[in-house]
Formats: structure tokens, sequence, C-alpha cells
């Protein structure tokens, strides 16, 4: 009981603003194939999201520059930028910095 | 012989505090994040008041000649120090002064009886001892949960840093005992043991902003 009790704090952990954005930019470099791009189906699915979150965090990377939005056949797809690739790299990198204090960024 | 160790503990102290908070700084414009914003903060403070102190030694050394260093310089490089202790422990979302834990309070109302006569930097200092040992607790408990190699060195680091105060106020009580030189080699190990694992982060791969 106690251990079911552990694993489910373990899942419920708290996840910031910052590692969402993170695992939605991952999931639309690592996933897919780059010329389709992904839809907000796939990317809730992924980066396990809710979509009514999810459609404000891609409205404001799309417009931060970080995603591309393809209109494919009536619906949106997403794809990373080359700015959203340097993005992820700096991120990926001072998120192990920060994990070195003990901190999430 | 104090005046060398003060002066190695100083510059060490300085140069890992800027390259840290240097490198928080960059993460803070590259990426937006509050926790490298605060952790900027807190190692260039940490920074600043090495260096302030270590002026103080410098100044006594080669212009005033007392023959001891101006209480009211070191007051205040350990003073900006302790706000970079602050930030530390802030960063660990310390929702208080005094941690909650009856256990850590009591820790943390000791040293206060310790030094409730003499100056106002053993009163910076006590402070210091708090928030290290607050933020240590916190780091270690960190690598329990994400079993992360560096997180080890920075909880050790900051260890060694408390401990090092801690041995510091006992040179108070106990002068002319090893006791002093014993602080600062641990305190100097402790600066180092934080540097480690931030020397190992990649830099080379990232793009930096043209704004920086």
């Amino acid at each position: 009981m106690a251990k079911t009790n552990l694993e489910a704090k373990l899942v419920s952990v708290y996840r910031p603003h910052m590692k969402i954005i993170g695992d939605i930019l991952s999931t639309a470099r690592d996933d897919l194939d780059s010329e389709e791009g992904a839809t907000v189906t796939y990317l809730i699915r992924k980066a396990n999201v809710s979509h009514v979150r999810i459609s404000k965090i891609l409205n404001n990377l799309v417009s931060q520059g970080l995603l591309e939005q393809v209109d494919s056949q009536g619906a949106f797809r997403y794809k990373i930028s080359s700015n959203g690739r340097e993005f992820l790299v700096a991120y990926q990198t001072f998120s192990r910095f920060a994990e070195n204090f003990g901190l999430l960024i | 012989m104090e005046f060398l160790l003060e002066n190695i503990l100083n510059l060490i102290g300085f140069v890992v505090g800027l390259a840290i908070g240097v490198i928080a700084y960059i993460g803070y414009k590259n990426t937006g994040s509050a926790t490298l914003f605060r952790l900027s903060i807190a190692f260039l403070s940490i920074s600043v008041g090495f260096f302030v102190v270590w002026t103080g030694y410098m100044a006594e050394d080669f212009v005033l000649q007392k023959g001891q260093i101006e209480r009211w310089v070191q007051t205040l490089g350990i003073g900006i120090q302790t706000v970079g202790y602050f930030f530390i422990a802030f960063s660990h979302s310390i929702k208080s002064f005094f941690p909650k834990s009856r256990y850590l309070r009591s820790i943390g109302i000791i040293p206060l009886f310790l030094v409730s006569a003499v100056h106002i930097e053993h009163i910076f200092r006590s402070i210091s001892f708090i928030l290290l040992v607050y933020g240590a607790i916190e780091t270690i408990l960190s690598y329990f949960e994400g079993k992360k190699k560096g997180t080890i060195f920075v909880a050790m680091g900051l260890s060694f840093l408390a401990l090092g105060e801690f041995l510091g106020w006992y040179s108070f009580v106990f002068p002319e005992s090893i006791l002093y030189y014993v602080s600062i080699s641990i305190k100097i190990a402790g600066l180092i043991s934080l540097f480690i694992p931030v020397s190992k982060i990649p830099l080379t791969k990232i793009k930096f902003d043209p704004e920086i």
C-alpha cells in the first residue's frame, strides 16, 4: 500500500511550464518527419498536456518563432523551427546545469 | 599564513562565484527561466562578497598595514555573500526566513545564541550557516530523486561551506588554534566541489543570444 502511494506521488510530481515546453519541442524535433509536422492530438498525447493548455502554449511558441504552424488538409500541424532547435539545445544544457543544483528550470 | 589562506579562499570564491553566476545568467538570457535568474543573482552576490573581502585584505596588506582587515569591509563582504546564500536557499522554494521543520529551527537558533553579543559579521555568518545547511539538505534530497552525480558535488560543496562556517565560529572561541586553518581549507574544498559539475556543462554547443 505504501509503495502504491509513493508511486502515485512520483507520477504526480509537479512539472514546470518550461519542462512542458521542452517536452513539446523535443517531440516536434525527435519523434516526427520534419516535413509533415505534428498534429495537436499527437502533441497532447506525447507531451501529456490538456487541450486547453496546449493550445495556449502552441500559440505562444508559434508567436515566439520556436514552432512553425503548417496548414495541412484543414488541420494545423506544428514543426520545430531553427530557432526552436537552438532553444531546445540551450534548454537541455541549462536544464542539466540546474539539475546539478537540485533544481528544475 | 592567515593572510595567504584568506587570499586564496577569497580569490577562489570570487572566480567560482563569477563563473557559475555568468553561466546561470547566460542560461537565463537564453531560456528566460526564473530559476536560472535566481541562481545568477546568488552566485554573482557570492562572487562580489568574496571580492570585497579580498580587496579588504589587499588594501590592508599593501596600503593600510594595520595588521588586521578593516572590520566593516569584512562585514560588508560577508553580508553580500549571505544574500547569495539566501537566493540559493530561495531557489529551493524557501517559504519563510527560517525552515518550518522544528529540527532545522533548533539547529538554526543555536548559532544565534552563541554569537548574540558579538558583531553583525557573526550574525551574517550565522544566517549563512543556516541557509547553507538548508541548501545542502534540499540538494541532497534532490539527489535521491534524480540520482544525478553532479548534484552530489553541489551538495558536498554547500555542506563543506556550512561546515567551514561552523568551524570558523569555534576558531573565535578557541583563537590561535588550528581550527581556523581547517575552516578555511574546508571552505576552499567546498568551492572547488561546487565548480566541478558546472565545469562539465557543454557550453560550446549553444548558439548564444547576440544581445548578451
